[in-house]
């Protein structure tokens, strides 16, 4: 725990899940209702 | 602990058997319910029925149709739904359209209903909070504040019996015809519906009465339990109201002529039915908070003591608390019901969101800005009565710059109200500039974002006067921040991203948006609740010590509650267009046609002034009634606000 009270690692480590988690939400959610969140992008 | 177990034990033994006699006229009535009601809803009455039954039995025919929703079989027990004509038989009228005298009559009475209905649930939590903590001192606080609460209730209760009947009495008068299809059709419920008043009557005045009898040990959780009694009799009293309106947006249990098909749970348990019972038990409770609220900072505002103003301050707090708590969840149901609106009938969606009544829609979404404006302007008032919370003011003015714009594109409408000249000159009804705004993934994203912005503020002022002392507090900072920092990305990249993918695709972006914005309600608040345990204490909560500000605005916040409630149940029932039972019953009066947006606009305005003169004139009364003293109202521990349900 002392590791992640050093800001910069805490910074990394909050980014890196709070992006994965919110591009699983909207991937997840999106594919939940038939839809394909990443429509734009394989076109 | 062996006493406390019996003791609740006991309780349960007596409110199960109160339930059990509470709803013991309903259950003697099932088997006619079954049966639809014993004589067939709608039929002719007894006499012409002995007199067929003499000509023998044998000739009887028995005659099937379909449900129009249901689409099984069933023996046709009913009189189809009267043909109606423009005449004084059918639609008996003074010099003045029914409709409106209608409208203001229901209007007033789902005021009134809802208050009563919110307001014991309230109590209900209020007291068992008092019951369950285990501070004697803040127990006894809150036990006045929930008889503070049921006092006001009970005279909104006698009001709304009052309109109940003005509001019968006014359909049977101008519309006989209308109302007789209706309760031949629910004529078990409707007399079910009279019992369960009879038994919320009882269950309320033993409830209120009994407050100081039954104040210790056992006879306090009888009390606790009646309160439970008295909440299931309001929410099933309201079921079956919804039934009725349900009936008349998307009838079922009938054929297309409208005539009973003996089911009578196929006639209460319609598309809508279920959304409208969610979505109502949120927005009454959203409403009811809101009222109280106001009821609060009235009393705070006509205070004359320190230790009145510090009460009723709390009171107010608690009120909107509960409220918005209510209010941040009620667009998920209002999104259910509109998605079954739309799968019962799309037309009937197109309607309401997309055409005729489009622009009403732009109204609403101004007046859920107001909420949230509101609530977030009172909770930066309510950090001056923190000492310490001073830290947090320079950083409002980034909250208001995120509000504002969440608020003026979620109220940026797709097309505009014009006359035939102006769409002419226009070359059609988009814009040319705004036509590419006011689309639902960007006013998604502009409501998620007032919402959020709204999280953030009741996260932070959660923390006004408290330091979090965990260890790992800066971790636990950092990552509140890069989250909610990520999740306003991720709300904003949506409703940006809606513009680049095609319309069925965009449809779906608006549940991960929600997703995102729930997402900050849940985890923020658990995490930033685990991150103030034991928090240091920089200084007290001064009760009482806010600004004058901050009560009007809730105030306003009741007010904006009351105006949207008006509009959004003009929408739903105009809705209907032309008919009184959807595709099966038409309205034939000359009042058949859908107002213009400024005539709902001044008749809503009417009714929500109306609604508060008379309600003022209940608080006037409540101060009245024999004062209890608030509790210890002026000493709260200091620097620990009392714990509401929700929130600080």
């Amino acid at each position: 725990m002392s590791a992640l009270n050093n800001p910069v690692i805490a910074v990394i480590v909050s980014v890196i899940i709070a992006v994965s988690y919110f591009t699983f939400v909207d991937h997840a959610l999106m594919d939940m209702q038939g839809l394909d969140y990443w429509y734009l992008f394989r076109k | 602990m062996g006493s406390l177990t019996k003791k609740k034990t006991l309780a349960i033994m007596a409110l199960s058997a109160m339930i059990g006699l509470l709803l013991l006229p309903i259950v003697v009535s099932v088997p006619a319910l079954a049966s639809g009601g014993g004589a067939p809803a709608g039929g002719p009455p007894p006499d012409v029925v002995k007199k067929e039954g003499g000509e023998g039995d044998k000739d009887k025919k028995i005659e099937k149709a379909r449900d129009v929703y249901y689409k099984t079989e069933g023996i046709v027990s009913g009189l189809p739904a009267p043909k109606t004509g423009d005449n004084s038989k059918d639609y008996p009228r003074y010099n003045f359209e029914s409709r409106v005298l209608l409208w203001f009559a229901n209007q007033q009475h789902l005021y009134y209903g809802s208050f009563v209905l919110a307001v014991p649930i309230f109590c209900m939590v209020i007291e068992f909070m008092g019951v369950m903590t285990k501070d004697k001192a803040m127990g006894k606080k809150y036990d006045q504040l929930a008889y503070d609460f049921i006092k006001i209730s009970l005279t909104a209760y006698s009001l709304t019996a009052i309109l109940g009947g003005i509001l019968i009495f006014t359909f049977l008068t101008l519309y006989p015809a209308f109302f007789g299809y209706l309760s031949s059709i629910f004529r078990p419920v409707m007399h079910i519906y009279a019992l369960m008043f009879v038994a919320e009557s009882g269950t309320l005045y033993i409830y209120y009465y009994g407050w100081d009898k039954m104040k210790e040990g056992f006879l306090k959780w009888i009390h606790l339990s009646m309160s439970v009694i008295l909440n299931v009799i309001g929410t099933v009293l309201m079921f079956l109201a919804n039934s009725w309106i349900g009936f008349m947006m998307s009838p079922a249990g009938v054929d297309e002529q409208g005539r009973f098909l003996g089911n009578i749970w196929h006639v209460i348990h319609t598309a809508l039915w279920n959304p409208l019972n969610v979505h109502r038990i949120l927005g009454n409770m959203a409403f009811g908070g809101g009222v109280v609220a106001a009821y609060a900072a009235y009393r705070f505002l006509s205070s004359k003591t320190d230790e009145e103003r510090a009460h009723y301050d709390w009171m107010g707090y608690i009120a909107m608390s509960l409220g918005v708590a209510f209010l941040i969840p009620l667009p998920l149901p209002a999104t259910w019901l509109m998605r079954e609106v739309y799968a019962y009938r799309q037309q009937m969606g197109i309607t309401l969101m997309g055409g005729l009544l489009a622009w009403l829609f732009i109204i609403q979404a101004t007046m859920i800005g107001i909420l949230f404006l509101s609530t977030n302007y009172y909770l930066w008032q309510a950090l001056g009565r923190m000492r310490g919370a001073e830290r947090f003011q320079r950083w409002i003015k980034y909250f208001v710059f995120l509000l504002v714009c969440g608020f003026l594109v979620f109220i940026t409408p797709h097309t505009m109200v014009m006359t035939p000249a102006e769409l002419k000159a226009m070359g059609g009804q988009q814009h040319p500039v705004l036509g590419n705004y006011g689309v639902m993934s960007a006013k998604n994203g502009g409501i998620n974002v007032i919402i959020t912005t709204t999280v953030l503020t009741f996260i932070w002022y959660q923390r006004g006067n408290r330091v979090p002392s965990v260890s790992w507090s800066k971790f636990g900072n950092i990552f509140m921040g890069v989250f909610f920092f990520f999740a306003y990305v991720n709300i904003i990249w949506l409703a940006i991203y809606g513009y680049f993918i095609p319309a069925n695709v965009r449809v779906g972006l608006s549940v991960p948006q929600v997703a995102t914005t729930l997402s900050c309600l849940f985890f923020m608040t658990a995490l930033n609740l685990s991150m103030l345990k034991g928090a240091k204490q920089i200084g007290p909560i001064e009760w009482g010590k806010i600004s004058v500000r901050s009560q009007y605005a809730l105030i306003m916040l009741a007010t904006a509650f009351t105006w949207m409630m008006g509009l959004m149940g003009y929408i739903r029932s105009s809705v209907r267009l032309f008919w009184h039972v959807n595709e099966i019953m038409r309205d034939n009066s000359p009042w058949a046609y859908t107002h213009t947006v400024g005539f709902a606009a001044n008749m809503i305005s009417f009714n929500v002034l109306f609604f508060w003169i008379s309600i003022m004139f209940v608080f006037w009364l409540g101060t009245l009634a024999a004062k209890k003293a608030p509790v210890e109202a002026k000493a709260p521990v200091p620097g620990q606000a009392p714990q509401p349900a929700v929130g600080h």
